[in-house]
This record gives structure tokens, C-alpha cells and sequence, in this order.
């Protein structure tokens, strides 16, 4: 049997149940959320760009921490997932490059505040995490047993 | 009502491309005089992408590469980004140091400050260029430096004025010098009010 494995794109979700990997390439501010539900052997990898939705029409929830954590949780809870169970390790939220002077917004440590703020609202257990830092990560989750990967440009991989 | 990406007409798209065309044609004639030789680029184009495909046209998320990002303000705010592969940095290094690397790992500060500079002067010529037409003046940061995964150094402009668009506008093309044609990715990423401003300035935007 070839072991199913799914790419998550940018501002993008998926969900997938009992066996298979759940990937993400290169995320660098972004910051991706494995949730895991073990008892139904249930994972969903969230990709995340931005903090906060002020978008007016709300057209792209999974762009945002706050509405993308949300839809997750509603999507997976759909599947008959209990909020109870459901576990969460985010990786990413780096800063990739420092401008001097007038700099950029740090977004990536936004997005970490914007993520344990939502996550505690929403009463989901924070399990591990790797965030900030310079470097960018590729995450993959491993749906059936929870575990992720942190992949890295000239580093060691990062099981959590 | 300022536009987004998705909304331009014809015209103003054509008149972007004019831009980068022009931007990059003194971006190939700044480069040859840094190495003192020919170098021409082909023409380049000019897109309009929504993220996952900007990261597909670059070449996927995970290639590494080296990434030069200045903030721009003034007239025009936003960030423009180079993005230089592998055979660019060799053609510049071969040229103005007589060597070649074969990765980004253990660069000395002499090969991390060439970079710098290809890519510093690739936006300040392609910038001149833009001020000069558009007849505005736009001031730039220091250049930043960074080598990873490109997925995540493309991510900068789009995280930064995400909440306003899904679209990144990107500038590719060929430069040739000596026989071969290396890739050349610029990403030109102004916010949304000053590419309305911009348009407006250069007498196309058409409300």
C-alpha cells in the first residue's frame, strides 16, 4: 500500500484520517499547526500567513491564526473529533530577514502570540512547539501517530 | 477605490511590464559594468500570481537560495525582493572573482558581500528607473541578506501586505552574458495605495 501523503499550500488546510503524512513546505513567518485527535486517529494541518482576519468579506479564513484555527476545529469536530482530545505542535513564526531602520512588522512573532492567544481561547492543548528563530521549516505530520518533523536548510531534522 | 492585483485592466498590466522591462534592462546594463562585460536580459515578464503559484514559477518552495530585500518608502511604499539562483551568483563571482561556488554553505564575506551588491544593485537600478518614469521618489532601506528555502524568503512580501491581497507581482527574465542565460527574479511588491498611486502617476490608471 503506498502511504498517502498530502501537500498543504499557503493559507491552506487539510485533514486526513488514520494513515498518511500531512505536509508543508518552507514556512518562514507563516507558522504551521498539526491537530491530532489520537483516538480517532484524525490529523488536520493547518498553514497559516497572518495574525488577525480584519478582512472585511472574510473570504480566506485559513490565511489567519484566529479564523483558521476555527475552521479547523469546526471541520474536524464534523468528523466527530472531541475538543477534549484535540492536541496541537506549531512550528514555524521565524524571522527571515532584519531590516535596519524603518523594519518590517515582525510577523512571524505576531503570528506566535496570535496563535497561544487563539489556542487557549479555543481550550486546545499546546503540546509542543518550534517557533521563531532566522531559519525556515518544512513541516510533515504523521497523522496516525501525532509525530512531527521539522525539516531545515544546513540543519539537523527535528522530530516533536 | 483602490484595486487590487485581480482587478487591473489590460493597460496598466501592459504598463507594468513596461516598467520591469525597463527596470531590468538597466538592471543587465548596471550588472555589466560591475563585471565588465556584456550582459543583456531577454525579455522579461511581468506576472501577477496568487501564492502558491509564485512559489511554483520560482521553482518550488524548498530549492535554497539567496534572497536581497529592501523596504521602500516616500512616494511609494513596499518591498522589493531579488531572488538569485545558484548559476547567477556564478556568472557575477567568475567575472569579479575568478571563481564559482558550488552551494550556499560556508560562504566567505567576500562572496556574501558579492551577493549583496548583485542584488542591491539589481533593485537601486531597477528603482531609478521606476522614480525616473513615474516621476516619484521612492527612498530605500539597507539591503538584508538571507540563504534558505525560497518558499519562505518569497513569504516576506506576501506576509507583509497579505491582509490587502493575495497577488504577488513578479518580474522574471534571462540575463545572457558570456554564452549563457542565467535566471533573474525580481518581486516588486508595492502596497496597494501606492500602486494605485503609481498607476495614477503614470497617467493609466483609468478611473
Amino acid at each position: 500500500m503506498i502511504e498517502q501523503k498530502l501537500t498543504v499550500g499557503i493559507a491552506d488546510m487539510k485533514l486526513l484520517q488514520g494513515e498518511g503524512t500531512l505536509i508543508t513546505y518552507a514556512l518562514g513567518s507563516c507558522i504551521g499547526l498539526c491537530f491530532h485527535d489520537p483516538r480517532l486517529r484524525l490529523g488536520a494541518l493547518l498553514h497559516i500567513m497572518l495574525p488577525l482576519n480584519m478582512e472585511a468579506g472574510r473570504t480566506h479564513p485559513l490565511k489567519y491564526a484566529d479564523t483558521g484555527i476555527k475552521e479547523t476545529l469546526r471541520q474536524m469536530e464534523a468528523k466527530g473529533a472531541s475538543r477534549s482530545r484535540i492536541t496541537v505542535k506549531i512550528a514555524g513564526g521565524a524571522k527571515m530577514f532584519e531590516v535596519s531602520g524603518a523594519g518590517l512588522g515582525n510577523i512571524g512573532q505576531r503570528n506566535i502570540e496570535s496563535v497561544h492567544t487563539v489556542l487557549k481561547r479555543e481550550n486546545i492543548h499546546l503540546l509542543a512547539e518550534n517557533v521563531g528563530g532566522t531559519v525556515a521549516r518544512t513541516l510533515l505530520f504523521d497523522v496516525a501517530s501525532g509525530q512531527g518533523c521539522i525539516r531545515s536548510y544546513g540543519q539537523k531534522d527535528i522530530i516533536f | 477605490m483602490i484595486k487590487n492585483y485581480n482587478q487591473l485592466s489590460s493597460l496598466e498590466i501592459d504598463t507594468l511590464r513596461e516598467i520591469g522591462s525597463i527596470g531590468t534592462g538597466n538592471a543587465a546594463t548596471a550588472l555589466s559594468q560591475m563585471m565588465n562585460q556584456p550582459v543583456r536580459i531577454t525579455l522579461p515578464e511581468v506576472r501577477i500570481m496568487e501564492y502558491n503559484e509564485a512559489i511554483e514559477w520560482i521553482g518550488g518552495p524548498e530549492e535554497v537560495t539567496a534572497g536581497v530585500l529592501v523596504k521602500m518608502s516616500g512616494d511609494i511604499g513596499g518591498i522589493m525582493l531579488s531572488v538569485q539562483k545558484l548559476e547567477l551568483v556564478n556568472v557575477v563571482l567568475n567575472a569579479m572573482l575568478g571563481e564559482s561556488i558550488d552551494g550556499y554553505e560556508n560562504l566567505t564575506e567576500l562572496e556574501r558581500s558579492a551577493m549583496i551588491e548583485i542584488g542591491n544593485i539589481m533593485i537601486s537600478t531597477f528603482i531609478n528607473a521606476l522614480s525616473g518614469l513615474a516621476d516619484v521618489n521612492i527612498k530605500l532601506t539597507v539591503p538584508a541578506f538571507a540563504v534558505d528555502m525560497q518558499g519562505a524568503i518569497l513569504t516576506v512580501p506576501m506576509a507583509e501586505y497579505g491582509g490587502m491581497s493575495d497577488y504577488l507581482m513578479a518580474i522574471g527574465g534571462n540575463f545572457v552574458c558570456d554564452g549563457k542565460e542565467v535566471p533573474c527574479h525580481l518581486i516588486l511588491s508595492p502596497d496597494l495605495r501606492s500602486l494605485d498611486f503609481l498607476l495614477r502617476k503614470l497617467g493609466v490608471s483609468d478611473d
